[in-house]
């Protein structure tokens, strides 16, 4: 941890100049790397790269497990470009990719990573055969149908049809490579509790309830990293995060609530950091006739809900300019050449217009029950009040019910439920929110508690969708699902998430807009 | 004798047995823990799976009776999140929680009994109404609230105690003064009215008479008679400092049994809070037997009762 005190000792012992030098990798093997703490909500039960999987994992697991292929967003805010990470080269033949692996990449325990390790991170075995140790990994490996290893260097994936986007998925979860031999030797629990990868820094201590130490791994093939030991410490109050944060206990802070942060960033050598991540707060109607009573079923109702909202409005008084309301669902800025800034929203504000279709709907006033998960999305029960007030107007009934947790929110009946949608399983690609979401398989269409069913139009679309390769065609069959969604309205996407950091002032971070805290390489810098 | 033991021990297993079965139907009737820990988009099949995995998709019966027959043989499961046996992750954070309860414990005894009898000593004085005053800002303010407010002076004020975490004694003296001050408050009022009934008895005015030193009343003939509603006081108030540790552990990110009990409550957790539902169940059973134990040392008429 940097104190006064020892910072005053770094400052003596590197001498005057080196004040004013970001601690970069030049410098990263001196003896005096400072020791970072970061102050968290949470950690996570386990540390596997898929059982794993959660917001606040996704934080530091770049900092133990390297990818396969890396998302740069240093040259690219919105991170479309793919730059090598442990693959240094990726190249396609009809179903098959070929990917070319790094040479003398070293776990933490030692060993080299080789094609073996590769094939096994991606295999059925671990992700997608009949009883997997992730069976998450079933998810994000959707057609894979071989991984094999050629050589040392070299790993084949065959998909059943041809995939265009695998090296994008490989920026993902599934792009984290493992051990073969200590994951077989430990078990997957096990290897969760302590785990191995290539990042650059070594997992010494985790405790999940508690605290996660790590500490530099200087056989890191990008370098030795700038910290000596970096601690993720739970701290779930805020208030303790901040008094941590300002009284220098801290380097760093997780998670500020939004009407606080003007606060956080009036300390001195407090700085706030933010970034717009890739995921939306949103609602799902109910469309089925489940009860059977329910009014939602008709989409004249759930257009003129759409209609009613005047979501600029709310987002700008709960947000400010942090964030913003995309105001036609899947028309999002990080999908490149899929976004079209000019694109007219067909449901626009106008409450006239909601009345209107209330009353084509035939709606007589029923209460419709909104399931909300209490406290899980920032400001959302603040935005629900004024949503359902803005509804009230035009003529519908809506009451807030607020529950502990998801499965709670799942359990019939309800008429609205809140939910949220990520963007970034395949950078530059509505796939995930469009497709992998809502389509045949998703748990919204399929689970006990789903809220459609996919229309004929938009399974015929996203057959469409998922076939098509060239990006014209894709940008067509894309437009085309995408038309098919909004004619039945089955959702509402409310705002862009914001994630939310504080740091020392003395300090120089990037943050990412996947929420990824990287305490090295070109994201951070630390002054000594 | 033997009857008295064999009657309490019966009641205990009684309780116990309750209190795990109580646990067990209302957590299983609640929600299913396979959605709460695989987060809302988890697919119908990877669900089912773990639901395989973890034996919930037996009858509840079925289920209840293999748990019975697990702690019949000392074995508590395994955490759903982690796969770590459950009493291993239990005894990891109980030195920290006992550690805390034992602090907040002594200070509240070292602080609210004697104020309970300077008050007593004091009645209708200045110094009597200033401390059941005090007593009644302890008992009566939230420790949650309490807990904020001292990481706001102590820690970002004046930045003189750490906000969080545990190891140091530093880090010990907000938590275990934030646990301690309801239990003070309560100790300190009961103290006095306890103290103000003995105060009056006529063997009190007796030793007076005698020439007995005021101290001597006081520590040896007063606080003796009183101490058994102390002692009550006292065993009672255990189990609010468990239930004063769930805030306080969380508040100061103090890595005991109450954060664990709130996150495996709020993960459904079943084979964890279950296992801690026990823990604190022993805990408060331990802590009223303690109590009748020490009835029988105070008061030689019940432990002639007991014979």
């Amino acid at each position: 941890m940097i104190t006064r005190r020892t910072f005053a000792k770094y400052s003596i012992g590197t001498g005057a100049a080196t004040l004013l030098m970001p601690y970069s990798r030049a410098m990263a093997q001196g003896a005096n790397r400072p020791e970072v703490t970061i102050a968290v909500d949470n950690l996570w039960a386990n540390l596997n790269t898929i059982n794993g999987i959660s917001t606040t994992t996704r934080r530091f697991f770049p900092n133990i497990y390297s990818h396969l292929v890396e998302r740069d967003y240093i040259a690219d805010e919105q991170g479309l470009s793919l730059v090598p990470g442990l693959a240094t080269e990726w190249t396609q033949n009809g179903n098959v990719w070929t990917l070319k692996l790094r040479e003398g990449v070293r776990f933490h325990n030692g060993e080299v990573m080789t094609a073996e390790d590769v094939a096994f991170t991606l295999g059925a075995e671990r992700l997608w055969g009949e009883n997997p140790f992730e069976p998450r990994g079933k998810t994000f490996t959707a057609g894979f149908v071989r991984v094999e290893a050629i050589d040392d260097l070299t790993v084949e994936i065959e998909t059943e049809r041809e995939d265009p986007y695998i090296p994008g998925k490989l920026t993902g979860y599934i792009g984290f490579v493992v051990p073969k031999a200590a994951y077989l030797e430990m078990g997957v629990d096990a290897f969760g509790q302590a785990p191995i990868g290539t990042g650059p820094y070594r997992v010494t201590l985790f405790r999940s309830g508690d605290v996660l130490e790590m500490e530099a791994f200087d056989d890191y093939w990008d370098g030795p990293p700038p910290a000596a030991k970096l601690t993720w410490q739970i701290v779930p109050e805020f208030a303790g995060r901040m008094a941590g944060l300002v009284s220098g206990e801290f380097e760093f802070m997780a998670n500020i609530p939004t009407d606080q942060e003007a606060q956080m960033a009036s300390y001195d050598g407090v700085t706030v950091a933010r970034a717009l991540a890739g995921n939306y707060p949103a609602f799902a109607f109910n469309t089925r006739p489940d009860p059977e009573d329910n009014p939602l079923v008709d989409v004249n109702l759930r257009k003129a809900m759409v209609q009613a909202i005047d979501m600029d409005a709310i987002v700008q008084a709960l947000f400010g300019d942090t964030t913003f309301h995309p105001a036609v669902p899947f028309n999002f800025p990080e999908y490149g050449d899929f976004y079209d800034p000019d694109m007219v929203n067909p449901l626009p504000y106008d409450p006239a217009a909601a009345q209107a279709l209330v009353e084509a709907s035939g709606y007589d006033g029923q209460p419709l029950r909104w399931h909300i998960t209490r406290q899980f999305y920032p400001n959302y029960e603040a935005a629900a009040e004024i949503m359902i007030e803005m509804w009230r107007q035009v003529g519908v009934n809506v009451q807030a019910v607020i529950l502990d947790n998801f499965e709670l929110v799942y359990q019939r009946p309800y008429h609205l439920m809140n939910m949220s949608m990520s963007t970034d399983f395949i950078p530059g690609d509505p796939y995930q929110p469009l497709w992998l979401d809502w389509g045949p398989t998703a748990s919204r269409s399929t689970a006990h508690w789903k809220t459609w069913d996919p229309s004929p139009e938009y399974l015929a679309a996203g057959e469409e969708f998922e076939q098509a390769t060239d990006f014209e065609t894709r940008k067509a069959a894309y437009l085309k699902l995408s038309q098919a969604w909004q004619d039945v309205t089955p959702g509402y996407y409310m705002w862009k998430s914001v994630y939310n950091w504080a740091h020392r002032s003395n300090i120089t971070f990037v943050p990412r807009p996947d929420g990824e805290m990287r305490m090295f390489g070109d994201y951070l810098a630390l002054f000594s | 004798m033997t009857r008295f033991w064999l009657i309490k021990f019966a009641r205990t297993v009684l309780t116990l047995w309750f209190v795990v079965t109580f646990a067990f139907v209302v957590l299983r009737t609640s929600g299913d823990p396979v959605v709460a820990l695989l987060g809302a988009d988890a697919m119908p099949d990877e669900i089912e799976h773990f639901r395989e995995l973890w034996g919930l998709d037996q009858p509840l019966f079925v289920q209840y009776l293999s748990y019975i027959g697990q702690m019949a043989t000392g074995q508590f499961g395994v955490s759903l999140r982690d796969s770590r046996p459950v009493m291993d992750i239990i005894l990891e954070r109980l030195p920290a929680t006992v550690q805390l309860g034992l602090a907040a414990f002594a200070l509240a005894a070292l602080v609210g009994i004697p104020a309970g009898i300077l008050a007593a000593l004091r009645r209708g004085g200045w110094l009597d109404r200033a401390i059941m005053a005090l007593a009644v800002f302890g008992f009566a303010l939230p420790n949650f609230f309490l807990g904020i407010l001292l990481i706001l002076l102590f820690s970002l004020t004046w930045q003189i105690l750490p906000s969080s975490g545990s190891g140091t004694f530093r880090h010990l003296i907000m938590p275990a003064v934030t646990l301690a001050t309801f239990t003070a408050g309560t100790l300190a009022r009961f103290t006095r009215s306890a103290m103000l009934e003995v105060l009056e008895r006529p063997y009190m005015r007796a030793a007076a008479a005698k020439g007995v030193p005021a101290w001597k009343r006081v520590l040896l003939h007063a606080l003796p008679n009183a101490a058994i509603p102390i002692v009550t006081v006292i065993g009672l108030n255990l189990g609010q400092l468990v239930a004063g540790a769930i805030v306080v552990e969380t508040v100061f990110a103090w890595p005991g049994i109450g954060r664990l009990l709130v996150i495996a409550v709020s993960q459904r957790d079943l084979a964890v809070v279950q296992g801690l539902v026990l823990v604190i169940a022993v805990t408060m059973v331990l802590a009223n037997l303690m109590v009748d134990l020490l009835y029988g040392v105070l008061d030689p008429r019940i432990r002639e009762a007991a014979r």
